[in-house]
This record gives structure tokens, C-alpha cells and sequence, in this order.
């Protein structure tokens, strides 16, 4: 029996979204990689500087590099919020159906 | 592979039971079903605290003169620092809010009526820890209005008649806040709290467990048949999507804003303008400034006071004072949920408007 | 090349992109995670001292001071020139003595000696005990790591 798998989408398009796909944690980790830069700045800074306590400490990123990150973080997290729920969704429309036409019923594996 | 792992596991845990369990566990769904997803939305929060929690307290020095200093320490010098502080900030009024919505919800739709009325009760006893989980962790960063509002909160419990004094000396460590304060709100908030929180948590979810989920009044009333779906995996997977969006409010809040500190407390300075409690405490910070400084012979304080604690104690007894939810009794008692909503609201508002 | 069967069902497909997109999720908090428990290490490159206190050391004595947040010798030797070891054994971290009398420094945990020159000569640590650049900069002592750029030269 010839059995030929239903292609939805082409060869190419399945490449470009794997590659985006690679791409997109290639991206993350190269940002986070960023995060790590202000132990630096800070340490040196410590050497000779006397105490002083300051009135308010307002955090925030302490350069532009772990800023960007922290923004780039922020966007990976929302997108894959988003593919998440997307995902969610698929599978909560599902297991419903599944769940309405009884197939968890008595019918046990 | 996986599935030899995992029955190797059943064989020993018995794990599989349980999902059968949750298998055969339903959720109804009807017009009040979004009060559901409040629950297991508090655990979230709970286990974010934890988490952040725990790495916190790897750097945090819970000693008088260290405690600001370790907090500044945290939020300029180690990496990442100020981010997790601000998540734990953040997830702290989160899960508090939802203690609130959540009570609210059941308030509303009575499901503290019998069998579950020890499940309400857990649940006060739930909403007083989480309460004193933010009391406690408020006065760890010691700076200038920590103090200030640990002090007042400390000395509110010293106008209860008879055990007052003794209250306020369990809490402080003494006459006054001191070192000795810090050190037990410290143990409070990661060690005393926490063993607390985790049984009154399973009592609860073992509650809910055994006696299945709530129906709203009116529905149990029409004894209509109402759609039922599967808690495992039809209702864990609607949570988990509310679980992603709120972690993802969470995340981005704490990186925009994230909380300051102050520079470290003086025991001897005056008192700094404009000192307040966290939002959660504004209503009943408010309630105790309406009430004028002597009543008769007793001080306003102390009215105040006794009246708050009274109304907490026919909080906690609610499931015993309406026992007839679906009769006259039941309505006005929902009617006084709505009375205390607005009360609070309007309380928290006229504080912040000051 | 062309398959006659696909690989994984669609069910098992997109089962694996939601289970490992979580999975990349959840890694990618681990990261903040880490760097926050695991600090960077708060070793000095430099460490600035007043020579004053060091001048009128005896020969074959020695005095401590602080690197970092470990301790450090410096040691005058019987010719008049000073070196600088960090104090830290280099078996288990242990904190060395030096015994003027047996001009060898000792580690008490597990008997380690080490001799004048920090060379570890009996008992169990491997590596010669860490030593320190030094250079005298008008009123400073100037102690700094070995291979660190702004050194003065001595």
C-alpha cells in the first residue's frame, strides 16, 4: 500500500521556519550572555571609592548591553507566551471533543 | 523508555492512582466558573515566592546593621539581583490580591455552605498567613517606612483588653522594635510562616479534593444538570494558559518597575512623612484613623481595634452564621459582602488620596 | 530523499514542539537563575597597602594582610626583599602559618609544608602556595595578581 504523507506546507517553508526557529534561541542565548556584564563595571568601581550610603537606591539595568537583553528576554517570553496558549488552545479544543464523543469513557488502553 | 521509567515509578509511588483521580475529577462549568481559576493562580504566586524566595535569602543578612545593606547589595551588586527582588515584590501583592479575589468568589457564590465550611475556615487561616507573610517580609529591607510601619503595625495589637501587651511583645521581641524584631520577623517569614502555610494548604486542597467542586447556589438550587468537564487535562490546560499570561504580567511589571529601597533605618530619627502600610493594610490603616482618639473612657484605638477583631471572628464563623444561604438570611449576607467590597475600596482609596 | 512513512505523527509532532517550547521556556529562566546564585568571584586585582607598616619588618618574619576575602602573607626574607603568597593552601583551602624557626610555612588541616619559597614539599598539597606581584609605589605597597595589566613594575 502506498502510503504518501499529506504535505500541508513545502519543503521550504518547513527550512525557513526551522531556521527561525534556530535562529530564535541562537538569539537568546547570545543575549543572555549579556546579562552577566554588570558584575563587571561594578566590581572595579569598589576598589579605592570610600562607603557612602546613598538615600535611595533606584535599581535598573546597569548597562545598555544587559538592558537589551533584559528587552530582548521580555520579547522571547511574550512570543512564546503567545505560541503557548496558541498550542493550549489546539489541545483544550481536543481533549473537549474527545471528552464529548466520550472517548474517555470505558474505552481504558 | 519513558513509559518503563514511568511505570517503574507507579509500581513504587503509586502515582497512577491519583491521576485516575484526577482523571475522574470534574469541573462544572457555568456562568461563574472564571472564580475557579483563582485558586490554583495563588499557588503560582506561592511557588514564585519560593522560588525567589530561596535566592534571596542566599544573600540577605537578617542582622540589624546588615539587613539594608544586604538588600542594597542584592540590587546593585549581584546579577540580576534587583529583578528578583522585584518579582518577589510583585508576586507578593499578586498572590495577596487573589487571596482577596478569591475570597470574594466564594463569598459570593456561598461555597463555604455545608460540607465545606471547614474548607472557608482553612481558608481564613490562609488569608491571615498570607497576610502576616507580607507584614513580615515588609520590615526585612529595614529602611526608614518599613520600620516606621512595623512599628505601628506592632503596637495596634497592644489595645486588645487583657492579652494586648503580650501580643505586642510576641511580635517586637520585646518593649520596642529593635535587632530582636528583625530576627523574628525574619524567622516568621521563612521558616514559622512557611511550615504553616504548607499544612493549612493541604488541609485545604485535601478538602476540596474529597468533597469535589462547589456548585454555585442558584444552579444547586434549579438542581440543573450542568456541563461537567474533566479537571486532568481539559480544566490544567485552561489554567495553565492563565498561569503563562500572569507569569508574563508578572515578569514584564517587576523589570519596569521595580521597587526601591530606602536608605537604612534609624531607630532614634522621627518618623518620615507620608508613612503608610502596603496597599493590602490601607483599609483597615484608614478605619483605625476615622475613629476619634478617645471614646467615653477608652481610647479609639482600642474600639477600633476590638471591632476589627470581632468582625474577623464572624468572618471566620460565616458558614455557621448563614446557614441558610438560599433564604432571606443568605441574601442580606450577600448583600453585606458588597457593603464590605465598597467599604474597603472606598478606605483604600480615601488613604491614597491623602 | 523522499520517506514512505513520516517520522512522528502529527500528534506527536506537535506535541514535541509544545512540551520542548515550554521546556526552552522554563531554560531560559534558568539562566537568570544561575548567574544570580552563582556570583562572579570578588578576587582583587589589586590590593593598596601603606609600605610604612611593612618597613621595619625582621627579616625571615611575616605579616598578614587581607586579599580579597582571603588571607595574604607577606614575607621580608633574610636578604631584605619581600614576597607575597596568598595564604590559602593549595590542598583544601585551609589557611597556612608560616614557622620562622623551621623557615617553612605549615598547613595545620593535614600537615602540608611548604618552604621558604612556597614550594610544597611534604604532605598532601599539590601546587605551590599562590604568590603575589609586589612593587613599591612611593608611600604604597602595591600588591597585585600575577598577570594583571596595571602592575608596577619593581
Amino acid at each position: 500500500m502506498k502510503f504518501r504523507m499529506k504535505r500541508k506546507f513545502s519543503i521550504k517553508k518547513k527550512f525557513l521556519v526551522w531556521l527561525l526557529f534556530l535562529g530564535f534561541f541562537f538569539l537568546l542565548f547570545f543575549t543572555q550572555s549579556q546579562f552577566g556584564q554588570e558584575a563587571k563595571p561594578a566590581e572595579q568601581s569598589k576598589a579605592l571609592k570610600p562607603e557612602k550610603t546613598p538615600e535611595k537606591i533606584i535599581p535598573s539595568p546597569s548597562n545598555i548591553k544587559e538592558a537589551t537583553g533584559i528587552y530582548v528576554f521580555l520579547a522571547w517570553m511574550w512570543l512564546s507566551i503567545i505560541v503557548l496558549i496558541y498550542f493550549l488552545r489546539l489541545k483544550i479544543k481536543e481533549v473537549d471533543r474527545l471528552h464529548r464523543m466520550g472517548y474517555f469513557s470505558e474505552k481504558k488502553k | 523508555m519513558r513509559m518503563g521509567i514511568q511505570s517503574w515509578f507507579d509500581e513504587r509511588f503509586g502515582i497512577s492512582a491519583i491521576m485516575e483521580f484526577l482523571r475522574k475529577k470534574t469541573v462544572p462549568q457555568h456562568k461563574h466558573t472564571i472564580w475557579y481559576y483563582t485558586g490554583s493562580s495563588i499557588l503560582f504566586f506561592f511557588v514564585v515566592q519560593v522560588i525567589t524566595g530561596f535566592m534571596l535569602a542566599f544573600y540577605y543578612k537578617p542582622t540589624l546593621e546588615e539587613a539594608n545593606k544586604s538588600v542594597a547589595r542584592i540590587m546593585t551588586e549581584v546579577p540580576l539581583g534587583w529583578i528578583i527582588r522585584s518579582v518577589h515584590f510583585w508576586s507578593a501583592s499578586f498572590m495577596i490580591a487573589l487571596v482577596f479575589i478569591h475570597l470574594i468568589g466564594i463569598w459570593l457564590v456561598k461555597s463555604y455552605r455545608k460540607p465545606r465550611e471547614l474548607t472557608w475556615m482553612s481558608g481564613v487561616f490562609l488569608l491571615i498567613v498570607t497576610l502576616l507573610f507580607g507584614f513580615t517580609g515588609y520590615l526585612l529591607p529595614w529602611d526608614d517606612l518599613s520600620l516606621s510601619a512595623t512599628k505601628v503595625g506592632t503596637d495596634i495589637p497592644r489595645s486588645i483588653p487583657v492579652i494586648g501587651a503580650w501580643v505586642t511583645q510576641f511580635l517586637r521581641g520585646g518593649e520596642d522594635v529593635t535587632g530582636d524584631t528583625l530576627s523574628r520577623f525574619f524567622s516568621f517569614h521563612i521558616c514559622i510562616l512557611p511550615i504553616f502555610v504548607l499544612l493549612i494548604i493541604a488541609i485545604h486542597i485535601y478538602l476540596i479534593q474529597k468533597q469535589g467542586m462547589s456548585l454555585p447556589l442558584a444552579a444547586e438550587i434549579k438542581e440543573e444538570k450542568v456541563r461537567e468537564i474533566p479537571f486532568w487535562p481539559n480544566f490544567v490546560y485552561r489554567e495553565m494558559i492563565v498561569w503563562l499570561i500572569l507569569g508574563g504580567v508578572l515578569f514584564s511589571l517587576a523589570v519596569f518597575f521595580p521597587p526601591s529601597l530606602d536608605k537604612q533605618a534609624d531607630l532614634m530619627a522621627p518618623a518620615p512623612q507620608g508613612i503608610k502600610p502596603e496597599w493590602y493594610f490601607l483599609f483597615l490603616f484608614q478605619t483605625l484613623k476615622i475613629f476619634p482618639a478617645k471614646i467615653l473612657f477608652v481610647s479609639g484605638v482600642s474600639v477600633a481595634a476590638l471591632l476589627i477583631a470581632l468582625a474577623g471572628i464572624l468572618f471566620f464563623f460565616l458558614p455557621f452564621i448563614d446557614n441558610r444561604p438560599s433564604g432571606k438570611k443568605g441574601k442580606i449576607l450577600t448583600l453585606f459582602a458588597y457593603t464590605l467590597i465598597a467599604y474597603a475600596v472606598a478606605m483604600t482609596a480615601w488613604s491614597l488620596w491623602r | 530523499m523522499k520517506l514512505k512513512h513520516s517520522l512522528f505523527t502529527r500528534r506527536q509532532f506537535l506535541n514535541g514542539l509544545f512540551g520542548g517550547w515550554i521546556g526552552a521556556l522554563l531554560a531560559s529562566f534558568l539562566y537568570p537563575i544561575i548567574r544570580f546564585v552563582f556570583p562572579p568571584t570578588r578576587e582583587p586585582d589589586q590590593v593598596v597597602l601603606p609600605f610604612l607598616d611593612f618597613k621595619d619588618m625582621a627579616p625571615n618574619s611575616v605579616k598578614n594582610f587581607s586579599w580579597g576575602s582571603k588571607p595574604g602573607i607577606l614575607k621580608k626574607n633574610d636578604d631584605g626583599t619581600y614576597t607575597a603568597f596568598v595564604a590559602v593552601c593549595s590542598h583544601l583551602d585551609c589557611n597556612v602559618t608560616y614557622l620562622p624557626d623551621k623557615k617553612k610555612f605549615f598547613c595545620a588541616c593535614h600537615e602540608g609544608w611548604y618552604d621558604e619559597q612556597g614550594r610544597n614539599i611534604a604532605g598532601p598539597p599539590p601546587r605551590p602556595l599562590r604568590r603575589l606581584v609586589l612593587a613599591v609605589e612611593g608611600e604604597n605597597l602595591i600588591i597585585s595578581r600575577e598577570g594583571f595589566e596595571g602592575a608596577p613594575k619593581k
